[in-house]
């Protein structure tokens, strides 16, 4: 008897591993290294299901899982808020089932984008620059324009909708009525250095000074400061940063849906969002998160429903997944050309 | 041919903006990418890779002569080496270098190069160099020298032979290295998205841009076939100009 218990005991953890995956479809370096520490691990220790990743970029990842519909390759998809609008508008995601994911109940009421994904962590696109390689202080967004940073600003230009929007607000507009803020978006072009289509690019850019100021992701700046860099990440006095808010999905058709909410479920919980927290120095969803004190009240860390609505500005996610082939028209045109 | 077949369908299907599903027949999208913004790119795109094979031709021509004419084998098997050595380096890696080198954080350049079409350019011609190198040697090589004796037996300066009977004989080589330089920097992509930082852009570069960026693959499909068509024309004018020139000299084409 007693063998046989051994043989029990050692025979569970083996069928635990060779348990098919979970496998989780994130962006890779940091975002997926942190995925798998802080949310998979505990996963596969609470349930015995392994977790595997797919990384890639958000649009590589959305087009593999286009060409895979038919038979999924992927369980959760991370994504950002409003490409999760056209994965749901292709039919990806499933709907899904709040009950298995008790956690929602705590999210903030900005996290709750749609049926079909669920915000995970959040941030803001705002301005990040270093000190050593610009004279005076920047505060708010309007100093962008300013002529001392004549030939000193890099921004994204793969998804202009940030730059585009605040333009428009601060001349009275905002993303619906962006029209408003072209005029002023042409007059920052003296003071653009270059344009970045990936995050890695835009730090980059920064660490080697060919573009000491940036419209940046919070996220990507606090990775610099950790890194030891002299960089600066600022709230804009005149008009807030705009919040970027990554999303978790269960991908449709997924035969592991049951495990996939379960997932999504603890990557809500507060104990995993606090944990997120510390670790990207991002903003929680759940509300019920504490948030260290030395990041109380930084960018894009937004840590009461109060917060959340004041010092960030959250476009609508339907009017950017629309309008972003517009702006990225007009912009390439009118901005990024010569 | 299959993937041909794909992007003709899509460019004629409408975009439908902030979903993934196209609509119907249009040809909306052709319409769309024939204003000037988009041609101005195929225009841009013509002038960088014509400029590259004319610069890449005068680079490498001087190498591709010594490989070929130099009578230590020690010293062909040195510049046989550094001609070679790039393929060893992905392009990435290379064009990564190359922002070091162009940017302003090791050398103080007086000008501004790094985003600039003089620095996409400076990395194309790079790029280019190794098989420019590789296609000339082979066609100076096939020179028989004593049309070179010959030549400066009667008296030719070392300039004129080089002028008069070198250079002519090795055109099927320029000819080939020239299309095939023209034809694969029309395509170049990592060169012009890295060194360009998003203020140069090359057809590849608009047609990702499209397709990734605005979520626009029935426009980006509708890009690619125009820029095929004048890929085509253009390679097919280039050829048959080179390919005229060649003939007059005696020779054709290789």
């Amino acid at each position: 008897m007693v063998w046989l218990a051994l043989v029990l005991l050692l025979a569970f953890p083996v069928a635990a591993l060779a348990a098919d995956p979970l496998v989780v479809s994130v962006w890779g370096g940091n975002w997926k290294d942190t995925v798998e520490k802080v949310v998979a691990k505990p996963f596969t220790a609470k349930t015995g299901i392994p977790v595997e990743f797919e990384v890639g970029g958000t649009l590589d990842r959305l087009a593999k899982a286009r060409v895979s519909k038919a038979a999924p390759l992927v369980d959760v998809t991370f994504t950002t808020t409003h490409v999760g609008r056209l994965y749901i508008s292709d039919g990806l995601f499933e709907k899904l089932d709040m009950t298995k994911i008790p956690n929602s109940k705590d999210l903030a009421r900005e996290a709750l984008r749609s049926d079909y994904h669920l915000g995970t962590w959040a941030y803001v696109y705002t301005i990040a620059y270093r000190p050593d390689q610009v004279q005076g202080e920047i505060t708010k967004w309007t100093d962008l324009w300013e002529p001392r940073l004549k030939g000193k600003v890099g921004m994204p230009d793969f998804d202009p909708s940030h730059i585009i929007t605040i333009s428009a607000l601060l001349d009275g507009g905002d993303e619906t009525n962006w029209q408003k803020g072209q005029e002023r978006l042409k007059r920052i072009k003296p003071n653009i250095a270059a344009f970045f289509a990936t995050d890695a690019r835009s730090q980059d850019l920064m660490k080697t000074g060919e573009a000491p100021v940036q419209v940046m992701l919070s996220i990507n700046a606090f990775h610099l400061i950790g890194q030891g860099m002299n960089v600066k990440v600022i709230t804009p006095a005149d008009k807030p940063g705009i919040v970027g808010i990554d999303t978790a999905a269960v991908m449709a058709g997924s035969k592991k849906a049951a495990a996939a909410h379960e997932f999504i479920n603890m990557a809500l919980s507060k104990e995993i969002q606090e944990q997120l927290v510390t670790t990207f120095k991002a903003g929680p969803t759940n509300l019920k998160a504490a948030v260290p004190t030395a990041l109380k009240g930084q960018p894009g860390v937004f840590t009461s429903p109060a917060e959340w609505k004041d010092r960030g500005y959250i476009m609508n996610d339907e009017v950017r997944a629309k309008t972003l082939a517009a702006w990225k028209e007009w912009f390439n045109a009118n901005i990024v050309a010569k | 041919m299959v993937a041909l077949g794909a992007l003709f369908q899509l460019s004629v299907l409408t975009f439908v903006p902030g979903s993934l599903k196209t609509g119907g027949l249009t040809d909306a999208n052709f319409r769309a990418v024939l204003a000037p913004q988009y041609l101005r790119y195929i225009w841009d795109t013509i002038v960088l890779s014509a400029l590259t094979t004319i610069l890449t031709l005068l680079a490498s021509y001087p190498v591709a002569y010594a490989l070929a004419r130099t009578p230590s084998a020690r010293v062909r098997s040195l510049i046989l080496v550094l001609t070679l050595a790039p393929f060893f380096t992905g392009a990435i890696v290379r064009t990564y270098a190359w922002m070091l080198v162009l940017g302003q954080s090791f050398i103080k350049w007086p000008v501004k190069l790094l985003f600039e079409p003089e620095g996409v350019l400076i990395g194309l011609v790079h790029f280019s160099m190794p098989t420019m190198i590789l296609i000339l040697a082979a066609a100076i090589s096939h020179i028989d020298p004593v049309y070179e004796r010959a030549a400066a037996s009667l008296g030719a300066r070392p300039s004129r032979v080089f002028l008069r009977v070198t250079l002519p004989l090795s055109l099927p080589g320029i000819v080939s290295g020239s299309l095939v330089v023209f034809a694969w920097t029309f395509s170049a992509f990592p060169t012009p998205e890295l060194l360009g930082g998003g203020r140069v852009k090359m057809i590849a570069n608009v047609v990702k841009d499209l397709a990734l960026d605005s979520f626009n693959w029935p426009g980006s499909g509708a890009f690619a076939v125009v820029a095929l068509v004048v890929t085509l024309l253009v390679l097919a004018v280039t050829s048959r100009m080179l390919g005229r020139e060649a003939a007059a000299d005696g020779h054709r084409p290789a």
